[in-house]
């Protein structure tokens, strides 16, 4: 099916959702299976398809064009993948929803609008469909726990809109033009519009990705979120900015426009105040999430730390950096997707998300235990999960260059992942079970699905990481990059290989020593959970001799002054509020001389000025 | 092939390790005027609780266990040991250092699976721990992966042989091995960075519950973590060498640990971030920009 097509027909199987919910809310919810797989399968003939022009719309002079690329169906591909899977969830939580018919319908209309983003010739293109999933996705948060949560989300995505917005018009006023590649082509002849176009436009992928200072909308936006929807915003809909991100310095060729500019250690200055950024969100991510009691809110926050590895990863434009962080997108949008999908199978048991409530989860729901323990390690970038090969690929850009203070913040939060992620697993699935989860049954098969593939695909890539890098090879040949050398399983840097199948090999080896050495001894007598070393105390009920609140209290201690964006963001929101109040008490009063003074104020005006006008 | 001499330098680690650490009991006995055990005593210890019956608190509580000794052992099979290297080219000092995640992981998650609160914070406190020990020695390393172009550690070990004794990082590179050494004090957990184990407050922390077979397995695990993490000093910033080269840096570097460890007390939890982010990250930071920036110290 052409391009064009597929996204029309996708549009139009939103409406027809729309329908079905109405008729039956589960069939409905199986439709967005449907439909979802639908774009999924007719997406996969585009793999190698590159420089194909479809015609979407024409009026005047203008017309808003799709072609296909192969960095376009990388990002698109992660993300109909990410709404397929977890859109297995649907059928469950759709008698929670307080307007199943609107969810579903929005739920197929977003995923299908950010094909338009990714396969997009023009701005005007990108800009439209950019806001049909931003709007999308504002109705859909609300159904969640939090009206509020849209409003951030909406304030804080509007900044990057409006930006993007404007550099777009500009542009156009320049160059007469909205395609994408002859407005590259025309940035490279003026570098000093294309600093400008860099730093406007990117500042709605930083939105979107929930880099530093515009990350505050996502754990209130991801936090708040239906549990459905959680995992494809995170794992999905925030990979927008990172496209964005792409946009503007691999396809619009920053490395060849600034390569005149001051350099700060070898890259532009440009460049590297975005990797500063990104280093910033991922200590700020890492700090953040290891406070959280919520366990939504903590893997929000991991995204924002996860996002500034994907932002300096494709910022750093190089060899191993870049494909790093390309396939760091594609390992995060399932990892965290697993999480999120993994804590929503708890609340859907247990209704709650907040750590300290729950405990135990492991003897009740095994298999949501296995994914999360997948996708955590992958999140920790341990092998042998895909989450270890981006890191080790960005590591290894980050070395070559010598960037130091990035460098810094990445080690950081690389280690500080496995304070946050283990939080969770310690506290959620492991320790003390309470009675009252005593009778917590593991979710449907159908719900399994989605986390067993999640972690499958994530353990696939990870002993075969050149499956996907051999693919991204492709990405920076098109993109005048580089490309990373792969052969078989072996992945060349320029600080030397690394063989994935070799270290799942020896990692097995290992492990089968000490399974041998376990199973060879005398078998251990099973006792109960509650059966511990208590100091001598005598403890009988499993909630308070549960660790779980305040889990890092000494670590938190040392930042709890820390200063915060958040408050600058109340301070102003407080002004604006104060301003507004100001003008309504001034013109709207409920007094009716007030009324009366402004008409007299407007009449004299007018009479004074009346034979001016 | 590579698989076999990866086998064999687990059994040679393991004996060579063990060994050392009955020494090392010998010789915190004398800094304290006592006798001491025998230097076999570590070998009597694993193999007695080996034998012994325990107890279990589940699957997840087995398995951690295994997966924290699994995933030593693999790591130590990809470090230099001497000049010996099972995997060539693929002794890379980022596969090492994550590789060696994946037994605190499986440590840690056996430990939270047996549901006991003093565990729970032994755990808290190790991660804790990590963070602040592992980033000031990840940035040091950083610059000489930069300089060198390799993050193999055969490599930088033999880097650093070619202008004799004075070639070696602990000379050329001085803050940083200052660095990585305050740094191997942490990784090791000893006094004054055992705030995780701490018997007298937490009763041994994430080995609170650990009895028998559990318990010598964790024992053997710890062997094995000791033998990267020290063996990941000696050849980044001793210069590596033959295998009996090796072996007697290896026993010196111990043996200062071992002597720090006798006469210190231990840091509360938040003392020892507090320590590691403050004068170790500086002289990290100035010793990768002097690499980086200007290339001193070195090896060419």
């Amino acid at each position: 099916m052409a391009l064009n097509s597929l996204l029309i027909t996708g549009l139009l199987l939103s409406v027809l959702t729309f329908f079905l919910t109405k008729i039956n809310k589960k069939l409905g919810s199986y439709f967005t299976i449907f439909s979802t797989l639908f774009v999924l399968v007719f997406l996969f003939g585009y793999m190698n398809d590159v420089g194909t022009v479809f015609n979407l719309w024409s009026f005047g002079g203008f017309s808003l064009q799709l072609v296909s690329s192969n960095y376009g169906w990388f990002f698109s591909i992660i993300m109909v993948l990410t709404y397929f899977l977890v859109s297995f969830f649907n059928p469950y939580w759709v008698e929670k929803m307080v307007n199943p018919a609107s969810y579903n319908m929005l739920y197929v209309f977003s995923v299908v609008s950010t094909l338009g983003v990714f396969f997009a010739k023009d701005f005007l293109t990108l800009f439209i469909f950019w806001e049909m999933v931003v709007w999308s996705s504002l109705f859909i948060i609300p159904l969640g726990k939090s009206r509020k949560a849209s409003v951030v989300y909406y304030a804080i995505s509007t900044i990057g809109s409006f930006s993007m917005f404007f550099a777009i018009m500009y542009l156009y006023s320049l160059f007469q033009t909205f395609d994408i590649k002859s407005i590259s082509q025309n940035l490279i002849s003026s570098p000093n519009t294309a600093v400008m176009a860099y730093f406007v436009i990117i500042i709605a992928g930083l939105a979107k990705l929930g880099i530093f200072p515009f990350h505050t909308w996502l754990p209130i936006a991801h936090g708040n979120a239906p549990h459905t929807f959680s995992p494809v915003l995170s794992g999905g809909l925030v990979k927008m900015g990172a496209f964005i991100a792409l946009l503007v310095s691999a396809i619009i060729p920053t490395s060849q426009i600034f390569s005149n500019h001051i350099h700060i250690i070898g890259v532009p200055y440009e460049n590297y105040i975005i990797m500063v950024l990104g280093a910033i969100s991922i200590i700020v991510g890492t700090l953040m999430a290891i406070k959280q009691e919520d366990a939504k809110r903590l893997i929000a926050y991991s995204t924002v730390a996860n996002g500034g590895y994907i932002l300096i990863g494709i910022s750093l434009l190089d060899q191993v950096g870049f494909a790093g962080g390309m396939m760091h997108i594609f390992n995060h949008a399932m990892a965290s997707a697993a999480m999120f999908l993994t804590i929503g199978a708890v609340a859907y048991r247990t209704g709650t998300t907040n750590m300290s409530e729950l405990g135990g989860m492991i003897k009740k729901m095994p298999v949501t235990f296995a994914a999360y323990l997948i996708a955590i390690i992958s999140i920790a970038g341990i092998p042998p999960t895909s989450g270890f090969a981006s890191k080790w690929l960005i590591f290894q850009g980050l070395a070559s260059e010598g960037l130091m203070f990035i460098a810094f913040a990445t080690f950081f939060g690389s280690i500080g992942s496995f304070m946050y992620v283990f939080r969770p697993l310690a506290t959620v699935f492991l320790g003390q079970l309470s009675p009252k989860h005593n009778d917590v049954k593991e979710v449907p098969f159908m719900m399994q699905i989605p986390m067993l593939v999640m972690s499958l695909l994530t353990i696939y890539f990870g002993v075969f990481p050149s499956q996907m890098l051999g693919f991204i090879s492709k990405i920076q040949a098109s993109l005048n990059i580089v490309p990373i050398s792969v052969e078989g399983s072996k992945i060349y840097s320029f600080s030397g290989m690394w063989d994935s199948l070799v270290i799942t090999a020896v990692f097995v080896i290992g492990f089968i020593i000490a399974a041998l050495i376990f199973y060879t001894h005398k078998k251990a007598q099973p006792v109960d959970q509650m059966n511990t070393y208590t100091a001598g105390e005598f403890i009988y009920d499993p909630e308070s001799y549960h660790y779980a609140k305040n889990y890092y209290a000494p670590f938190e201690r040392l930042y709890k002054n820390h200063p915060s964006v958040e408050k600058f963001y109340d301070a102003i929101a407080l002004r604006v509020n104060e301003f507004g109040r100001l003008v309504r008490s001034w013109f709207f009063s409920s007094n009716a001389s007030v009324g009366v003074f402004w008409i007299s104020v407007i009449i004299t005006i007018a009479f004074f000025w009346g034979d001016k006008i | 092939m590579s698989y076999l001499i990866a086998l064999m330098i687990v059994f040679i680690g393991f004996l060579w390790q063990v060994s050392i650490d009955g020494i090392q009991r010998k010789v915190t006995a004398k800094v304290h005027r006592r006798v001491g055990p025998p230097w076999y005593q570590t070998f009597m210890d694993i193999f007695k609780a080996l034998s012994k019956s325990s107890i279990t608190h589940g699957f997840i509580y087995d398995f951690g266990v295994m997966m924290a000794l699994g995933g030593t052992i693999a790591t130590f099979m990809f470090l230099p040991f001497g000049n010996i290297v099972a995997f060539n080219g693929l002794d890379n000092f980022f596969v090492v250092v994550y590789l060696l995640a994946i037994g605190s992981l499986g440590m840690a998650m056996s430990a939270s699976g047996s549901g006991n609160a003093w565990a729970g914070i032994g755990i808290m406190r190790a991660l804790t721990q990590m963070v602040a020990y592992e980033v000031p020695f990840m940035i040091v390393v950083f610059g000489m992966i930069h300089v060198y172009g390799t993050s193999s550690l055969s490599e930088l070990a033999h880097v650093q042989q070619m202008n004799g004794i004075l070639g070696w990082h602990i000379f050329t590179m001085p803050l940083g091995a200052i660095v990585a050494f305050i740094s191997l004090l942490g990784m090791l957990n000893k006094v004054p960075f055992d705030t995780p184990i701490a018997p007298t407050e937490i009763a041994s922390g994430p080995m609170v519950e650990y009895g028998g077979k559990h318990f010598g397995m964790l024992m053997l695990q710890h062997e094995f973590a000791t033998l990267v993490e020290v063996g990941l000093f000696v050849n980044l910033f001793l210069g590596g060498g033959n295998l009996i080269e090796y072996l007697i840096k290896y026993f010196f570097v111990y043996t200062l640990v071992t002597l720090i460890y006798a006469v210190s007390a231990r840091f509360r939890i938040e003392n020892v971030v507090t320590f590691f982010y403050g004068v170790p990250i500086v002289l990290s930071l100035v010793q990768a920009a002097i690499v980086i920036f200007t290339g001193l110290g070195v090896n060419v």
